[in-house]
C-alpha cells in the first residue's frame, strides 16, 4: 500500500493524525513536540494563498483554538489547532510565501511546532493510516468537496 | 499575531445591492476578525439592508465567473460567528417584514446601536 492515500486528487499521507472537521494534520516528532498544518484539501478549498498569519511562540492554545488565519482571494478563516500545547515554534516562512501552504501543505508548508499537553488523550480524538483516508473520503463525497488543485 | 480574543468590532455596512463592489469588502473584513477569535457584529442600515433581503445576495458575484456571490460570504460570516443585524427603521425605508430576512439576522433599533458602538473595541464604518 501506498503511504499516500489520494481522495478525489488530495494527497493524504498515511503517517500523520488528522482531524478531517478542521482539515488539519499532526506529526509527532522526536523530541516529543509535534508539527501541525493544513490538509491538502483545506489548501484548495481556500485556493491560493494571500496572505498567513500565525500566532506567536510561547502562546498555549487549548485545542480547537487558532494558530493562525489564511486567506485567499474567495475565504479568510482560522487554522484550529487539533491538540492542546504550547507554541514552540512558528514556520517564519510562511510571511513572506504563504503559498508554501498551497505547494507544500505537509512539508515547507508546515504551520506551528506545539509541545502537547494532553496527547495521549486527544490523540484518540484523530485518525491516521487508512482510517484517515476513508474519513476524508467520506467527508469530500458527503460535503461534494472539488477535486485538488495543485499549483507549482 | 497578536492575541486579539475577546475584542469587539462593529462594521456598519451603508451599502447595498445597488452598489455591488462597495458590498465585499466589509464582510470580508468581519469574517478575517472573528478568524481572529473577535467578537464581530456587522449592523446593515440605509442601502446595506437590502442585501439581507432574501434571494438579493445570490445575484451579486464578487467576480464574474467566480461563483462566489456575496450569499457565500454572508453565511460564511454567520458561519463565522458573526452576529448579523438589521437597522428596524431601514427595513420599513425597503418595505421589508421579519420574514423577508434571510436566516440568521437580528432586528435592532437605534438605541441599541449607539450602545454597539459605545462597547465596541473598535468601529469601522462603510
Amino acid at each position: 500500500m501506498s503511504d499516500v492515500g489520494i481522495v478525489r486528487g488530495c494527497k493524504i499521507p498515511r503517517d500523520l493524525y488528522y482531524s478531517v472537521e478542521d482539515h488539519t494534520w499532526v506529526r509527532t516528532n522526536a523530541d516529543g513536540t509535534v508539527t501541525v498544518g493544513m490538509t491538502d484539501v483545506a489548501q484548495n478549498l481556500a485556493g491560493p494563498v494571500l496572505h498567513a498569519k500565525v500566532k506567536k511562540v510561547g502562546l498555549t492554545r487549548a485545542k480547537g483554538k487558532p494558530i493562525g488565519t489564511v486567506e485567499s482571494a474567495k475565504w479568510v478563516g482560522p487554522i484550529k489547532t487539533p491538540v492542546s500545547g504550547e507554541i514552540v515554534a512558528v514556520n517564519e516562512k510562511l510571511a513572506d510565501d504563504p503559498q508554501l501552504l498551497n505547494r507544500d501543505p505537509y512539508g515547507d508548508g508546515w504551520v506551528v511546532k506545539m509541545k502537547p499537553t494532553d496527547w495521549d488523550a486527544e490523540v484518540k480524538a484523530l485518525v491516521t493510516g487508512e482510517e484517515a483516508v476513508q474519513k476524508y473520503k467520506e467527508k469530500v463525497e458527503r460535503e461534494d468537496i472539488k477535486a485538488c488543485d495543485h499549483i507549482e | 499575531m497578536e492575541d486579539l480574543e475577546g475584542k469587539k468590532i462593529l462594521v456598519i455596512q451603508t451599502h447595498g445591492v445597488d452598489t455591488p463592489t462597495r458590498t465585499y469588502s466589509p464582510v470580508y473584513y468581519a469574517i478575517a476578525a472573528a478568524a481572529m477569535e473577535m467578537e464581530v457584529m456587522i449592523w446593515f442600515t440605509m442601502n446595506g439592508t437590502n442585501q439581507l433581503r432574501k434571494g438579493e445576495a445570490e445575484k451579486i458575484e464578487l467576480k464574474p465567473g467566480s461563483g462566489v456571490t456575496l450569499k457565500t460570504l454572508l453565511d460564511q460570516a454567520l458561519d463565522a460567528g458573526v452576529q448579523l443585524s438589521v437597522c428596524q427603521q431601514s427595513m420599513d425605508l425597503w418595505d421589508m417584514k421579519p420574514e423577508d430576512l434571510i436566516d440568521g439576522v437580528k432586528i435592532l433599533g437605534a438605541t441599541s446601536i449607539i450602545d454597539l458602538a459605545l462597547e465596541a473595541d473598535h468601529v469601522m464604518y462603510f
